[in-house]
């Protein structure tokens, strides 16, 4: 279990990176934490001809906040954006969120970014991202693209970004709502999610929900959101009839099919499960009254 | 004895422990003589294929490579792996190879990386052939072979009918079945195998360094598959980190590894890493029990029918599940009960997996969950107490020792008397009060009771034994007054040299600080049936605490020749032979040593000079430990996870020589149940891919998924010198049945019964909505 | 050779600092930093168990942070500071307070996971003194251990974390 061999090139900008992406396309991969990247070289199972150790790049591992948005930069280590107060304060989704990512010792060196460019379909970040309408800051050699994450993950393990492409940064919008909750199942504490729920919520005083931002990870291939399920809450009295409705609904968005970790019916049910407990406890959250 | 003991009892820090915890212990992957070659394997992706091309050549090409060996190379040689019945074992695959994770090819090369890249470049063309994993299909007529020449895939068939059985299941008044499917392990030491191997030719002498369990098992299946006589190798155990059975024996990658050192003349090492481990090491368990128990009205077990099928992989081996874990529960099925007729038939087939072998508690898991499960089902059927059933039918104190239906002798032990103290600790009154009330609230909450019988310290439990009856101990006293004990048996982690140097330390009256504890070398340990079967502390120290006797009673001889007193009135006292009543007049053992060491004319006349004695101690057939558990867990009818609130354990392992010791066995052994019960599975599909191959998909226990386990002991003292009984395995045994059996109990409104293991989330919920619906 | 050649040369020169003591040397870019603390500094205490970061085994502090030895690059070491087990304690005589409380509740069986827990609850405690049980858990459940079930990991643990607390307080 030795890495097959590889060139190993540790570029001092961004500009650099792209060049060398540019020029090696698929040959190259970028190795940011190396949380996952790692265990695949070890295996042998990547073989890049080029590794990217991005790893040096100044300045990319302070988190920002800016007038619409968060921004975490590419080299912001997840146990980072964890203790960050920027994070407690901006983004209590993630930052419950991160609790649930393997361990310490992993989030020590384990980035955000790295995580949305994995595209596990199982992994809280991309689920967080998706919740909170987040955007992927691409930089190429064609330039910037900021990708809005429903629309970066295209499959397990697959992304809208190209090959001479690298996530400069994710930004996520500052955006208050009144309640927000995060669960999830998995097999032991740190695993992968068998199914995680991430529910964002504004809740108006008289108790109906105005807004409802209801996502699910290894639902699918992707981590997406539940438009039918946001919908049907939409203007509903909170409580618990509506989140037991909405709830059910959820159930059958799940499209997941079988695997050595779950059936397709367990995880429509832990959906159903795990979506009834964030709404609610997002709902108590928010302060208003629920039924 | 002449004094209390000091140490044997107390709750001594380990000896050994400074060195690992400063970072000192010395591995196998830790040795590294210079010029050291590493070895790679080329291992199947297939289940079952024809090996239609096989170049090497390219490898040869490879930076740093020396040697790429195939399987035909070493059937060539005539080199086959050692002492297997049944067809030959190439060590590694020719023409066929016959599971995923089969080895075929080795690349010897000068790191480990460049071994890789070597395997790499290896040509294969493999054409895929009809594979088949589970073993009731395997049996199936029809069914594809694992080798075709062979008539079909039975491996190993005993069946066993005794006079009675049919008129007791006859008459029985209530008769209860199950079908219990132990799922496909491994035991997954953090430590992964490895050995290294160096050879000598000028003087023919191969030096092997192992992770093994066994050292000198290693050296005399070396030797044979090799064809070198046992003298010319010497197989050496640095620290090994964790056996739990997967260490125990000779396995092809050994063989080979050896062999290539022969040839190559340089020290040659593999280390095998974790993808490997997960399909090399011997898999385990996999069998199915379909059982029967027959009960009369007032609950009187009276017999048991059990068919057991196993598979073996694609290999029958010495140790194989499919063997060892059948037959030892054919005999111990009863438990702690009193059972009048087992009958019983083993089915073993060969598979296209994985060969399976030993992990610790062989045999146990398996039957103690059928044994207790009968029992449970019986009890709800004819509507007795669970617990008022149990002690009905265990064995009694006063009718030990118990000759067993199954040919089994049951030393004296506390069955009634553990299962009520666990009843006790677990507030069996209070549980089921909480139970109502929880249920009331629509909680599920439930108990589950392992009572068990471990079969220890096995001696000559068979006229011809398959395994080493004795072990051996040689204790001698240097010139300076210390103390060095060479025993047979070796630890990878249970501490042997501080619980030998315990006893040693007492029976000869010295400081422990005085005592050093070696093993694991065969050309200084003297021979034995290394570590296994929970047989250290009873049958190695056993055997040092004989030979210490015998070395006590030379070193008073000795002083009381010195001090002018007849024997008897001598005695060892605090590291002084001493005249009773006398203190001041005694010799140092530093005195007596430099005289039986240098001074001749000082011995007794006729006495040989030197302070050493040996023992080869044979201890009865089997000694059996006794003990039970009880877990109380609560079920979350959402999800189906099982969360554990309180789980006890009342051992009963005769003397303890170190409690603390004891407690860390039982706290391991039930974490390692907690794998069994809920998270561990290796799982195939139908086209024969392994389904976990690394640790992210072999859920192993973790910190959050093990109780706080209660430990309670009592102590029937056994036959062996000291009084101990072995105890390594009995957690393990017992804990996947109470566990199991706590969720069926939490489940009872419901009616679920299990019928495998593990009981994931998904497996509980199932079992909860398809009885609900 | 230039700065450009050097960067894709299959070895580097690397230099870090480790227990305390500057390490510098060529290293293979493919190779680990569990490997290469292993098998060219010739710190064996550093375990290597399963090679795809779930055991714990081959954890170490880099720049004051647990993480895996064997997720990290050898070469991406340069330039920072490491602690392992042989540099927990002053002396193999003079044990570090975790270490001795790891002793005292038999905290290990084979050893083999031994240092990477140590070196998990080392960084727990540096972090945070005073860990509940909980905080506790969740760093321990980045180490396997086979042997020891956890519990006698968890109570040295919090008993160190007294112990220091005690000795910090004392002086
Ligand atoms: C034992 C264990 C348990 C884990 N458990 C979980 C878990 O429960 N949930 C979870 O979500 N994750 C889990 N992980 C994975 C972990 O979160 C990884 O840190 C994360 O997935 C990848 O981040 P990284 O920075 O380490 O990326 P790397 O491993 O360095 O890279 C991952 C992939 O992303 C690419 N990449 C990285 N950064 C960029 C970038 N800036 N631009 C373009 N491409 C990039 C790489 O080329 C590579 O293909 C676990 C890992 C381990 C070892
Ligand atoms: S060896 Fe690094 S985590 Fe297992
Ligand atoms: S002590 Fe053996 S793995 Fe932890």
């Amino acid at each position: 279990m030795k890495p097959a061999p590889f060139q190993y090139v540790v570029p001092e900008s961004l500009e650099e990176v792209m060049d060398i992406l540019g020029q090696h396309g698929a040959e190259a991969k970028v190795l940011a934490g190396g949380q996952s990247l790692m265990p695949l070289l070890n295996m042998r199972l990547a073989r890049p001809a080029v590794l990217v150790d991005i790893n040096r790049l100044p300045g990319l591992d302070q988190i920002a906040v800016e007038d619409t948005a968060v921004e975490i930069p590419c080299l912001v280590r997840q146990r980072a954006a964890e203790r960050s107060p920027i994070v407690a304060e901006e983004l209590p989704l993630l930052r419950e969120a991160l609790r649930h990512v393997a361990h310490p010792q992993i989030r020590n060196r384990g980035t955000i970014c790295g995580s949305i460019a994995h595209a596990d379909p199982a992994a809280e970040l991309a689920l967080v991202l998706v919740a909170l309408e987040g955007e992927v800051v691409a930089v190429g050699r064609g330039g910037e693209r900021r990708i809005p994450a429903n629309a970066f993950f295209r499959g397990i393990f697959t992304t809208a970004l190209e090959a001479d492409e690298v996530i400069r940064s994710v930004r996520i919008p500052r955006r208050r709502f009144s309640g927000q909750a995060f669960r999830e199942f998995s097999p032991r504490a740190g695993d992968f999610a068998l199914v995680a729920v991430a529910v964002a919520l504004d809740v108006d005083p008289q108790g109906r929900v105005q807004t409802a931002r209801v996502a699910v990870a290894a639902g699918s291939d992707v981590p997406a959101r539940l438009t039918e399920v946001e919908a049907r809450l939409q203007g509903a009295q909170a409580g618990a009839e509506a989140v037991k409705a909405a709830a059910a609904q959820a159930r059958e968005a799940v499209q997941a099919g079988s695997d050595a970790h779950a059936s397709e019916a367990y995880r429509r049910h832990l959906t159903e499960v795990l979506t009834e407990e964030a709404l609610l406890a997002a709902m108590a959250t928010t302060g208003g009254n629920v039924a | 004895m002449a004094q209390a003991p000091r140490f044997t009892g107390q709750r001594i820090r380990r000896v050994e422990d400074p060195r690992f915890l400063t970072g000192r212990g010395r591995y196998l992957a830790d040795l590294e003589p210079l010029g050291t070659l590493a070895v790679a394997f080329l291992r199947s992706p297939h289940a079952h294929a024809r090996i239609r091309r096989l170049d090497v050549t390219p490898a040869l090409q490879v930076s740093g490579v020396a040697a790429v060996v195939t399987g035909a190379d070493l059937t060539e040689a005539n080199i086959y792996c050692a002492g297997l019945g049944g067809q030959p074992y190439p060590p590694l695959a020719v023409d066929e190879v016959l599971y995923v994770g089969h080895p075929l090819v080795a690349v010897v090369a000068r790191s480990r990386a460049q071994a890789e890249d070597a395997i790499d470049a290896v040509v294969v063309e493999y054409e895929p052939l009809p594979a088949v994993v589970d073993p009731v299909e395997a049996l199936a007529e029809g069914a594809p072979r694992v080798f075709s020449q062979a008539e079909s895939n039975l491996c190993f068939h005993l069946e066993h009918t005794p006079e009675g059985l049919d008129a007791l299941f006859a008459e029985a008044a209530c008769v209860v079945r199950g079908t219990f499917r132990h799922q496909r392990q491994t035991a997954v030491p953090m430590e992964t195998r490895g050995i290294l191997a160096q050879y000598e030719p000028v003087s023919s002498r191969l030096q092997v360094y192992a992770s093994s369990q066994w050292g000198h098992g290693l050296r005399d299946g070396l030797a044979k598959a090799l064809g070198l006589p046992q003298s010319k190798v010497q197989v050496t155990l640095p620290d090994v980190g964790g056996g739990f059975g997967a260490k125990y024996g000779v396995y092809p990658e050994d063989v080979v590894v050896a062999w290539l050192a022969l040839k190559l003349g340089r020290p040659v090492k593999w280390v095998s890493d974790r993808l490997e481990a997960m399909v090399s090491d011997f898999h385990a368990r996999d069998s199915i029990h379909i059982a029967e128990g027959a009960f009369a009205k007032d609950g009187t077990f009276l017999a048991i029918r059990d068919h057991m099928i196993s598979p073996a992989g694609a290999y029958l081996l010495d140790g194989s599940a499919a063997v060892l874990e059948t037959v030892i529960a054919s005999l111990v099925l009863p438990g702690p009960y009193k059972v009048q007729a087992v009958g019983f038939r083993i089915d073993g087939a060969l598979t296209n997996t994985t060969p399976l072998g030993t992990y610790r508690g062989v045999w146990g898991p398996a039957a103690t969950w059928v044994q207790e499960s009968l029992m449970e089902r019986a009890a709800s059927e004819l509507g007795l107490d669970r617990v008022q059933m149990r002690l009905h039918n265990m064995v009694r104190k006063e009718e030990f020792p118990y000759a067993s239906c199954t040919g089994v002798v049951y030393d004296p032990g506390s069955y009634q008397e553990s299962l009520q103290t666990a009843m006790e600790a677990i507030d069996y009154p209070g549980f089921l009060k909480r139970q109502r009330e929880a249920r009331a609230q629509g909680r599920y909450l439930g108990l589950g009771i392992a009572a068990f019988v471990e079969p220890t310290s096995l001696g000559a439990w068979q006229p011809e034994p398959p395994t080493v009856p004795y072990e051996s101990a040689v204790v001698r006293m240097e010139p300076g007054g210390e103390v060095v004990v060479q025993v047979s048996v070796n630890s990878h982690g249970q501490g042997h040299e501080t619980t030998i140097a315990q006893l040693v330390a007492d029976a000869l009256s010295v400081d422990i600080g005085k005592v050093t504890v070696r093993f694991g070398d065969t050309a200084a340990a003297p021979y034995g049936g290394g570590t296994f079967g929970s047989r250290s502390i009873t049958v190695g120290g056993g055997a040092a605490l004989e030979a210490a006797g015998r070395l006590r009673d030379k070193i008073l001889a000795i002083g009381a020749h010195l001090l002018e007193a007849a024997p008897e009135d001598v005695e060892l006292r605090d590291g002084t032979v001493a005249v009773k009543g006398v203190p001041a007049r005694s010799l140092s053992l530093a005195e007596i040593g430099r005289v039986a060491h240098w001074v001749p004319a000082k011995m007794p006349s006729g006495m040989e000079m030197g302070l050493e004695a040996s023992s080869r101690y044979v201890p009865p057939p089997i000694t059996f430990s006794n003990g039970c558990h009880a877990a109380e867990v609560e079920v979350d009818p959402k999800t189906g996870r099982v969360r554990i609130q309180r789980y006890v354990v009342v051992e009963d392992c005769g003397v303890m020589v170190n409690p603390t010791i004891v407690e860390g066995q039982i706290i391991g052994g039930v974490a390692q149940g907690v794998g069994a019960a809920f998270l561990e599975e290796l799982g195939y599909g139908e086209d024969g891919q392994p389904w976990a191959t690394t640790l992210m998909d072999y859920h192993l226990p973790s910190v959050t998924d093990v109780p706080r386990v209660e430990c309670l002991h009592l102590e029937t003292p056994s036959a062996v010198p000291g009084g101990m009984k072995g105890m390594g395995e009995s957690a393990m045994v017992a804990s996947p049945a109470a566990l199991v059996l706590a969720v069926e109990d939490a489940l009872s409104p419901l009616g679920v019964r299990f019928e495998r293991m593990p009981l994931t989330p998904e497996r509980v919920w199932q079992a909860m909505t398809a009885t609900r619906s | 050779m230039s700065t450009e050649q050097l960067k894709t040369e299959a070895e580097r020169p690397v230099a870090f600092t480790v227990n305390g003591q500057a390490w510098r040397g060529w290293v293979e870019v493919r190779r680990t930093l569990a490997d290469v603390l292993r098998e060219e500094v010739g710190l064996l205490g550093t375990h290597v168990g399963c090679e795809h970061g779930v055991c714990g085994a081959c954890t170490v502090l880099v720049n004051g942070q647990a993480v895996r030895s064997c997720l990290m690059l050898a070469v991406q070491a340069d330039g920072c500071e490491i602690l392992t087990v042989e540099g927990l304690s002053e002396s193999t005589e003079r044990l570090h307070p975790l270490q001795e409380s790891f002793w005292d509740h038999h905290a290990l069986q084979c050893g083999f996971c031994t240092p990477g827990v140590l070196l998990s609850a080392y960084a727990l405690l540096q972090e945070n003194p005073q860990p509940t049980l909980e905080d506790i858990h969740e760093w321990l459940s980045g180490n396997v251990c086979r042997c020891t079930g956890y519990q006698n990991i968890v109570e040295a643990i919090s008993d160190a974390a007294s112990r220091l607390s005690a000795e910090k307080g004392g002086r």
